[in-house]
């Protein structure tokens, strides 16, 4: 149990390796007496067990549906369809419980002011999670609710009451639709204190169906509005001043005679606030380009390198969040040691709608539309911004063109509202792809020490997993709690170890305070530690040459989790026919994760040409419990898989003299479809409880790919994207 | 100055001035079925058809498409409202997530399909190499346009 510096380190041409001591045995590159977390709080750090949810909405059917007289039903979501399919999931489950036809069903996303509360927003894999029992509940409620009501007006009791497709129908012949029965209904309604029993699993009708997504026409056809799209009357469009450096700050402005410019409302010049708008687009960035603006920047200028740097593992620093048996005692018991480490770069999210907000402050109201994952939250922000209360502002959500975590942020429906607020009209404020990559938050850098042993059987003896990065949940929270917490539950989603090691493990999540703004990015720490981890996994298994698939599943631990995950395993070999000769050129590389609740395996087959490697195919095996929508799984499934070979390939943000490195997609390209595999999804398990779906697909990605390159090419690379030397 | 967009004449402002076609379809028109992306060309969102050619509108000066005949998404389906080949194509195979790539996927899919009938694989990888999915979706886009092309050999023959 040594203390070991870094410079003990001995530095290869991709990352380094750890230093072997003096006899061939590693000397431990983890010190001990790091800080602890509680083990409750460090559950939170990846959901691989059980699905994670903070909390469920409140059940009140009154508030979920609304039912109209000609006998439509409409669900209330506060959850944000962004291409993830929400709205069909959460119809299929509450049309299933209400046992209606499903032509009967309509769903909307309801806005802040409709009651429906989710002060969660949407994100976390956690949406069908969270609502699955509670949609449920509020459903069998309405129903009963409803033939309550339906007994009292029909002068019978309950018990001789049936509902058949929202109509309830007594024994003696009579029937009254719910939309008849709500119309006449006096009072208020009513709700049952315990819900009540829900139906089976063997009598779903949607659930557990491929229900075509409720979405889908209007967007091949171009009707459905997202933020980017709304346009009020009246309205003016604004624009913001933003930094073209990192951490740059506003030292003087001239206004010159932006204010008399043509088209020009309203010019505000606030303390670190200045911006413009005008009758068009184009006059307001006229009038702010007219304007003399001067920057003060950071005193230390920052870099790629100071960035990389600081995120570069410490064995003196970070805390335990993981901590099984005795790693410790490495030393003794391992025959076979090895060391590794891994980095990730900086990401943008690449969202292709440029996120936009339409704010009409009036002095009866407040109005939003904006392009957001977090209605409620962006009804404070607005607020807050403008000195209202925020019951005083209703925000419409719109449909957005993706999310991937770039959308949690407050700040984009503040400015519009502060304009709007001098301008007494509504301003519409559109991101510019520049502003998008100069002035979002990226993915954290992250940079991996992974360290285990194998016994001569095969068997993991150790293993541990020591992360650097940049914030990604702290980013939202008050200093104060970084501080006190002192490490970032994001950062280190899917970090902890769930392979067996037999004498210990342990995992060591070190925070990185960056001057650049780092936070959400689908998956959070995810594809980075997935990276990492699963990467790791097979040199171990190299080590003792064994095929990596039967490495892992021999050390999979025999529990219901670790059978999950050999079960994907086990079902993503089979549909690759892993083991049976591929044609020359070609290879298989394989991973496994677990997050949300769910467990994803997939098998990367690639090729090298010119130095540039080719991923052909991608199959995957999930294991997401109860699924609701088989062919939104399947899709989320190849979404991720596409946004994680983009990452694994292509993707690299840098800074450069001191700002974005790219801000278009000339410098910073996407996967683009002559890249992109097919993929194949096979979905496995069952069970009562659904899994997420958003994120986990994400995980095994990278891993499989780079674990591929190395079974064809003997190169193991452990940067990403991967780029052969 | 007027445009012919979808058939309809719509009258313009004459600035003086080139700015980009999609800014005219979007903030002067609002037919917001037309997206933007990157506003350089790269990625495809804003991709429109000048007189059946698939084209950037975010890099097409609206002075230089007067006259001619201009195809939004708003105006690919059939008048009586029957979606195009590729429309259907996309909604059979479940393609969109987000969707707000896939006016530009669809109207460049759709001057394929309508140019070449029997569309190679290579072909449609070719033809939609310059439209990006950030949702990723690629896979699907494939094979919903040999669908396509299939549902428009049934339509014809």
């Amino acid at each position: 149990m040594t203390n070991n510096s870094p410079k003990r380190w001995r530095i290869t041409r991709r990352g380094f390796l750890i230093g072997l001591g003096g006899a061939g045995v590693l000397t431990l590159g983890w010190a001990v007496g790091l800080p602890k977390m509680r083990m409750a709080v460090s559950d939170l750090a990846e959901g691989t067990e059980k699905p994670v949810s903070r909390g469920a909405p409140k059940a009140n059917p009154t508030v979920w549906f609304t039912i109209s007289p000609d006998n439509k039903i409409t669900l209330n979501v506060q959850k944000i369809e962004m291409g993830q399919g929400i709205l069909t999931a959460l119809a299929q489950i509450a049309a299933d419980e209400l046992d209606i036809a499903w032509e009967r069903i309509h769903v909307q996303m309801a806005n802040t002011g409709s009651g429906v509360d989710d002060a969660n927003g949407t994100g976390n894999s956690e949406s069908v999670v969270s609502h699955y029992l509670p949609l449920r509940q509020a459903a069998a409620t309405l129903n009963v609710m409803l033939k309550t009501a339906a007994a009292s007006q029909l002068g019978i009791a309950v018990d001789g009451l049936t509902i058949n497709d929202a109509t309830i129908t007594s024994s003696d012949g009579r029937s009254l639709t719910f939309g008849e029965v709500v119309a006449a209904h006096k009072g208020d309604w009513v709700v049952p204190k315990e819900a009540p029993a829900l139906k089976p699993n063997n009598a779903f009708r949607y659930i557990g169906q491929s229900q075509p997504r409720v979405d889908l026409p209007g967007k091949v056809t171009g009707q459905i509005k997202y933020g980017h799209d709304m346009r009020l009357p009246n309205m003016l469009w604004g624009v913001v001043a933003r930094p073209l450096k990192f951490g740059a700050t506003i030292a003087s402005v001239d206004q010159k005679n932006a204010a008399t410019m043509p088209g020009v409302q309203t010019v505000i010049v606030e303390k670190g606030f200045v911006a413009v708008a005008a009758e068009t687009k184009s006059q307001a960035q006229t009038a702010l380009n007219a304007m003399d603006i001067v920057w003060n920047e950071p005193s230390t200028p920052i870099t790629q390198q100071a960035i990389e740097n600081a995120v570069t593992v410490d064995p003196n620093q970070g805390v335990l969040i993981q901590h099984d048996g005795e790693p410790e005692t490495l030393l003794h018991y391992s025959s076979l040691v090895i060391g590794r480490t891994y980095r990730t770069p900086m990401a943008v999210h690449a969202h292709l709608e440029p996120q936009a907000a339409i704010v009409d402050v009036r002095t009866d109201g407040i109005d939003a539309w904006v392009s957001t994952q977090v209605p409620a939250g962006m009804a404070s922000g607005i607020a807050d911004a403008i000195g209202r209360k925020a019951s005083e502002v209703v925000v419409h959500p719109v449909f957005i063109g993706g999310g991937f975590g770039r959308r949690l942020d407050a700040s984009l429906g503040a400015e519009a509202a502060r304009l709007s607020a001098a301008a007494k009209r509504p301003v519409m404020v559109q991101w510019t792809r520049a502003e998008e990559f100069r002035n979002g938050y990226v993915r954290p850098p992250t940079h991996h020490v992974m360290q285990g042993s194998v016994d001569s059987a095969g068997n993991i003896t150790v293993l541990a997993h020591h992360q650097a990065s940049g914030d990604v949940l702290l980013t939202i929270f008050p200093a104060v709690v970084g501080d006190i917490l002192g490490w970032d539950i994001g950062a280190v989603r899917g970090g902890k170890l769930f392979y067996t090691a037999k004498v210990g493990k342990q995992t060591v999540a070190q925070r990185v305070k960056l001057p650049i703004a780092t936070s959400f990015w689908r998956g959070l720490g995810l594809l980075a530690d997935g990276f990492a981890i699963e990467s790791f996994i097979d040199e171990l298994a190299k080590t003792v040459n064994m095929d990596p698939l039967a490495f892992r599943l021999k050390n999979l631990p025999d529990t219901p989790f670790g059978n999950r995950m050999k079960g994907v395993l086990q079902a993503v070999a089979d549909l690759a026919k892993w083991g049976t000769p591929l044609p020359a050129g070609r290879a298989y590389g394989i991973a496994c994760s677990a997050d949300a609740g769910t467990c994803v395996a997939q098998i990367a087959e690639v090729s090298v040409s010119d130095g540039t490697i080719n991923v052909h195919h991608v199959y995957a095996a999930v294991d997401a419990g109860l699924v609701i929508n088989p062919d939104g799984v399947k899709a989320q499934t190849e979404g991720g898989i596409m946004m994680g070979v983009s990452s694994t390939l292509v993707e690299e943000f840098m800074v450069v003299d001191g700002g974005a490195g790219a801000v278009n997609f000339d410098k910073y390209p996407l996967l683009r479809n002559s890249q992109a595999p097919d993929i194949s999804v096979v979905i496995v398990g069952g069970g009562d409880a659904p899994g997420g779906m958003g994120e986990p697909p994400i995980g095994p990605v990278a891993g499989a790919i780079a674990n591929a390159v190395f079974a064809l090419t003997g190169q193991r690379l452990t940067s990403l994207p991967l780029r052969l030397s | 100055m007027e445009l012919i967009i979808n058939q309809k004449t719509y009258p313009i402002p004459d600035n003086g001035d080139s700015r980009p076609l999609l800014l005219v379809l979007r903030d002067e028109l609002n037919l917001t079925g037309t997206k933007i992306g990157c506003g350089a060309g790269i990625c495809g969102a804003c991709t429109v058809h000048i007189d059946g050619v698939p084209t950037r509108s975010c890099q097409t000066p609206v002075n230089s498409v007067v006259g001619k005949q201009i195809r939004t998404i708003e105006g690919l389906a059939d008048t009586d409202g029957k979606l195009h080949p590729v429309q259907q194509a996309f909604l059979d195979l479940q393609v969109p997530q987000c969707g707000w790539c896939m006016s530009g996927q669809i109207m460049t899919a759709a001057a394929l399909i309508d140019g070449n009938a029997t569309p190679t694989p290579e072909q449609i990888v070719t033809a939609m190499d310059k439209n990006y999915c950030r949702c990723g979706t690629y896979y699907r886009i494939r094979q919903a346009i040999a669908h396509a092309a299939t549902l428009k050999k049934e339509a014809t023959s």
